[in-house]
């Protein structure tokens, strides 16, 4: 029990802080009731423990965040560069995708660090295999299939690089997939 | 240093407007809704950030934190309307075919098994 509570507590205080911040006015009266509406939607919620789905590597994480901020401004570039020079005649492509990430919290994380690569969104995404399926416009920096394909595996695994878990012994193989 | 601010900060909006005026243009100009969901996700999400960085530049430090929020909740939760918007078009055979050079979740998914709820 107390081994749960101690795993809760970086989602306490989160959302603690977020409280505080919310209010803007750290008085005694926002700081305490904070702590107790944390406590509340803790009790009443049961979220999924995260904590040692990921083994943060924080360079790496530092390098993927500077990344995708330049993707994010590309991809806006590009995708605004297809709205007037193509529109309605735009190219596009469904690729697929398969992951190395493993667990809920990585899926998630590359699902987002997919969609804000130029010119893709994730339209599927398959849990049980592994795969994302992604619509990519055929624009610019990515005009084939294939070399989309390609630019988002290697994001991916730059991803999974930054936060992929470490491989535990004490885990056996099948315990490794954690289904949602 | 007041003036560089002030530059600073009317580049950054006139930048940001220009971004969601280009969003809205794809949304009117592209094909299909997966098509407007990559110009509403990402020229939108942008501009919404410059325009939130030319704001927080203009008011004291302590507004920077509201604001520094808005932009971490757009970034966490457009992706997440993305996909449920695409997930749904694709499902109800909404995508504009003809602009598609391939579709690899025909194989897994073809056009008669299609349905907007439906699980795997």
């Amino acid at each position: 029990m107390n081994r749960s509570l101690l795993r809760r507590l970086p989602s306490l205080l989160w959302l603690w802080l977020l409280w505080i911040l919310l209010w803007s006015t750290p008085s005694p009266l926002v700081v305490l009731g904070g702590l107790l509406v944390a406590v509340a939607v803790l009790a009443v919620s049961r979220f999924p423990e995260v904590s040692r789905q990921i083994t943060v590597r924080p360079l790496r994480l530092l390098a993927l965040c500077v990344r995708m901020t330049g993707n994010l401004v590309v991809s806006a570039a590009a995708v605004g560069w297809a709205a007037l020079r193509h529109g309605p005649r735009v190219r596009a492509a469904i690729v697929e995708l398969p992951l190395d990430a493993d667990t809920d919290l990585l899926v998630t994380l590359a699902t987002l660090v997919t969609n804000v690569s130029p010119g893709s969104l994730v339209l599927e995404i398959d849990r049980h295999r592994g795969v994302l399926y992604v619509h990519v416009l055929l624009v610019a920096a990515s005009g084939e299939p294939e070399e989309a394909r390609r630019k988002l595996l290697a994001t991916e695994r730059r991803l999974v690089a930054a936060l992929g878990r470490r491989p535990d012994p004490s885990t056996s193989p099948t315990s490794r997939k954690d289904d949602a | 240093m007041n003036t560089a601010l002030d530059v600073a900060s009317a580049l950054l909006l006139i930048a940001g407007a220009v971004f969601c005026l280009l969003a809205s243009v794809g949304v009117l100009r592209f094909p299909d809704a997966v098509g407007r969901q990559h110009a509403a996700a990402k020229a939108q999400t942008l501009g919404l950030l410059l325009i939130l960085l030319g704001a927080a530049l203009q008011n004291a430090p302590r507004y920077a934190v509201p604001l520094a929020l808005v932009a971490l909740f757009q970034l966490l939760t457009i992706p997440v309307t993305g996909q449920i918007v695409g997930r749904t078009a694709y499902r109800t055979s909404a995508l504009a075919e003809e602009s598609l050079t391939e579709d690899a979740l025909a194989r897994r998914l073809p056009p008669e098994e299609r349905r907007p709820g439906q699980d795997d």
